[in-house]
């Protein structure tokens, strides 16, 4: 017999979703046991994701910035800028991170516990510590918002050493001369672009025709004459026959299609899974999907009741953004909080060199709802912030309805993207007419004017 | 590691060869030959044109004295690497295998062979535990995804003091007929090797992953260790699963998983348990080069 100790509200998983989850629940006055496996809070997206991804892409492009400044002001970086000291940077910054968020949790009032959850029964739940004793909480809620991890595909014996994934990518000590980067996602198709910058000669292979295939056409396109520019190669269309470690030197990539790539090092990036396997989920009668995702309605809510699952755990559209709101509205909703309007258009950024990203309908979506759409272009080259910033690659891409007085979706590519999305996303949120965007007045020079000037390119397409 | 009292006559004996160490370590008079059949591997495959590349570069990654002199001379001004060369797969990689081969026969003949007369089995265990250290190393580093490459170098390493007093005992004025008694080196190494490790790293310029692992390593010292890769914490328990391997430590396999440095990597018994199945791979690999 296990004596349990009871709280209000049980969240398993410290990463965004768990986080806000908890935070939420004790804003309410509940008493919340948060529960985590590893020692820092924070999860994949402070450790492995969002964070340190995004700040060794800030290093890469600072480096390079100097690099382009060496030019112009004559003076000479040292050749042997380490990958350790781009490492070390990121160490730092995670750490920083990892703290800003333990110090979140304990401000407000929340148990944590350090240990692997399982449940017992739809109540109850043991936490396995690493010394391999147990303790057991209770509540009547429960939130589970355990994350995902890189899929290990079957047919390629990733070993963390040469063949990688999007885990121990972060591991380098040294930048290879070579990298092929397997899937043509949005992880895949980021760490290639970083790696491309960093000199590192990277070939991205995916089976799709071009990476990042749920975006606009003209942004990818975009996106891989950057890439290309700056030494890396896609190629589309390909299937993965092998991958093996010669023993020596090389990882050799066959495809199906019989050619080989040859490469110092393989970063794998195919996908993630859900984190399952230690929650004992038989224990509540909740049944995985097929594809090992554990099945909610629209308030994050399982077949029980009581239990809720939020974040990555959950599937699409896996970002950290997404996985903190699922993770504050559930716990409204268990508690019977009003959670606000839920979000209607969600950006969705990608940081890759150059950034994109893109909120509300796509030309394609807003054809096959309205029967056309009128498009307005604006490119980073012909507005003066981008010629003062040399910047050689981005457009902002604005969608209307056909009569072009209605905003429906704006995509963007090029530095910055991911902060000017919001622009659209506040107007698209009010419903904003296009034409509020030649009306109004934005600071010059700014990148912000793109938005009046692919406002003004649908305005001269109306027929009057 | 054998625990026995030390005699008079040993302590007399311990005393002069330490104050001997001291000096010498003083003077930096640090260097570490191969072993006789490392030596004559080396020779034969650099001088073979069809030899395998592939148990060339086995070879250089299972020697601990070989490793060092690589990497050290990797670095050196004659083959001024772009970036510094932290890893042997990452030598291997840049130099190719020509050129290291050139470099270990070179690094082969330069250093001499290493005098064990006397000591043969105990100079085996050594290099037996820090090949195994190093590969017990590369297998936490993956389960916890941080450098493989780093992982096996610290490992490989982290005693090389050892060997180092070893070569500097053989050339003792003070040597008398009788070898010294193991129990009397054995009490040398706990004083000295982490200062001689250090010292040698030091002036080879190991990277600094490698030089804070050799003087991190311990139980109690590897908090202070701030390296990113994490080198001294993952060496601290591939020591231990190396040391409970090979049949020299206090510890049995239950014990281990009390250990903090345990805790510290967050390992649950799980994770121990899959690391313990690994021992016959290791044993093998270490079989295999030194039967
Ligand atoms: C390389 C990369 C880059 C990314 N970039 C971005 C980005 O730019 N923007 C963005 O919005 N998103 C990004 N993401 C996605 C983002 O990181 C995830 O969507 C987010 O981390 C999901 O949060 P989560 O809370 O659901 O899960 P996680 O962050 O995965 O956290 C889950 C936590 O649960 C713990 N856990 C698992 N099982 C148990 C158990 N049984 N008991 C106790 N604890 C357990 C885990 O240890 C982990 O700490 C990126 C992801 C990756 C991998």
């Amino acid at each position: 017999m296990t004596s349990a100790t009871p709280f209000d509200l049980i969240v398993i998983g410290s990463g965004p979703a768990g986080q806000k989850a908890a935070i939420q629940g004790a804003k309410a006055g509940k008493q919340v046991a948060l529960i985590e496996q590893t020692r820092e809070v924070g999860g994949a997206c402070v450790y492995q994701g969002t964070i340190p991804s995004k700040t060794l892409r800030e290093s890469a492009l600072q480096m390079v910035r100097f690099l382009q400044a060496t030019e112009v002001f004559e003076f000479r970086m040292r050749d042997d800028v380490k990958i350790t000291n781009l490492m070390t940077r990121l160490d730092r910054v995670v750490r920083a991170h990892g703290k800003f968020m333990k110090d979140q949790l304990t401000r407000n009032g929340i148990d944590c516990f350090h240990g692997r959850a399982g449940f017992v029964s739809d109540h109850e739940v043991r936490i396995q510590k690493t010394d391999g004793t147990a303790t057991f909480v209770t509540a009547p809620i429960i939130v589970v918002a355990t994350g995902s991890r890189p899929r290990v595909p079957d047919n390629i014996p990733i070993d963390h050493e040469h063949i990688l994934d999007s885990d121990s990518i972060l591991s380098l000590v040294y930048l290879p001369k070579s990298l092929t980067v397997l899937g043509g996602g949005v992880i895949a198709s980021e760490y290639a672009s970083i790696f491309a910058l960093l000199g590192v000669h990277v070939t991205l292979v995916d089976t799709a025709d071009r990476p990042l295939k749920f975006l606009d056409q003209e942004l990818t396109d975009e996106f891989c004459e950057a890439f290309e520019k700056t030494g890396g190669h896609y190629r589309g269309g390909q299937k993965i026959g092998s991958v093996q470690w010669d023993g020596c030197s090389k990882v050799t990539t066959v495809l199906e299609s019989g050619e080989t790539l040859e490469s110092e090092k393989v970063l794998v990036a195919l996908g993630r899974v859900s984190n399952l396997e230690h929650l004992n989920l038989q224990a509540t009668g909740i049944q995985p999907t097929t594809r090992g995702l554990i099945p909610v309605n629209h308030h994050c809510q399982t077949t029980v009741r009581h239990i809720y699952a939020v974040g990555d755990v959950i599937g699409p559209p896996s970002l950290a953004s997404c996985s903190m709101e699922q993770g504050r509205r559930a716990v409204c909703h268990a508690l019977g909080l009003n959670s606000g309007v839920a979000p209607e258009h969600i950006p969705m950024g990608i940081y890759t060199i150059p950034e994109m990203s893109s909120v509300g309908l796509s030309e394609q979506e807003a054809t096959a709802k309205y029967g056309g759409a009128t498009v307005g272009r604006a490119r980073f080259h012909e507005i003066a912030r981008g010629q003062i910033s040399g910047m050689t690659h981005g457009l902002l891409k604005m969608i209307a309805d056909p009569k072009g007085e209605q905003l429906l979706g704006i995509h963007i590519v090029g530095e910055g993207a991911t902060e000017l999305i919001h622009i659209g996303q506040m107007g698209l949120l009010h419903n904003m007419p296009i034409d509020r965007f030649i009306d109004n007045i934005f600071n010059f020079p700014t990148l912000a004017e793109t938005y009046r000037v692919a406002a003004l390119d649908i305005a001269k397409q109306r027929q009057h | 590691m054998v625990h026995s009292t030390i005699t008079p006559l040993a302590q007399e004996e311990r005393e002069t060869l330490r104050s001997f160490i001291a000096d010498q370590l003083g003077r930096g008079n640090l260097d570490l030959p191969l072993l006789p059949v490392v030596a004559n591997r080396v020779l034969l495959l650099s001088s073979d044109p069809d030899a395998d590349a592939s148990k060339l570069s086995s070879l250089i990654q299972q020697d601990q004295a070989l490793a060092g002199q690589i990497i050290r001379i990797a670095n050196s001004p004659a083959y001024a690497p772009r970036t510094p060369i932290v890893s042997l797969q990452q030598a291997i990689t840049w130099l190719g295998l020509t050129m290291l081969a050139g470099l270990a026969f070179s690094v082969s003949v330069q250093s001499g062979v290493f005098h064990t007369t006397g000591y043969e089995k105990e100079v085996r265990n050594l290099w037996r535990h820090a090949l195994a250290t190093g590969l017990f190393g590369k297998e936490i580093a993956r389960r916890i995804r941080h450098n493989v490459e780093n992982a096996f170098l610290c490992g490989l390493l982290h005693t090389i003091g050892k060997p180092a007093i070893l070569h500097l005992l053989a050339q003792s004025p003070d040597k008398s007929a009788e070898p010294f008694s193991w129990i009397t080196i054995e009490s040398l190494f706990e004083e000295f090797h982490i200062t001689a490790g250090s010292k040698l790293a030091a002036v080879w310029q190991l990277p600094d992953p490698v030089q804070e692992t050799i003087r991190y390593y311990q139980d109690d010292q590897y908090h202070q260790a701030i390296s990113p890769t994490k080198g001294a914490m993952i060496t601290c328990l591939a020591h231990h699963l190396a040391s409970v391997m090979l049949g020299n430590s206090v510890h049995d396999e239950n014990s281990l998983l009390t250990l903090p440095v345990v805790q510290d990597l967050n390992f649950y018994p799980e994770d121990m348990t899959a690391l313990l199945e690994l021992r016959e791979t290791v044993r093998a690999s270490v079989e295999c080069f030194l039967p």
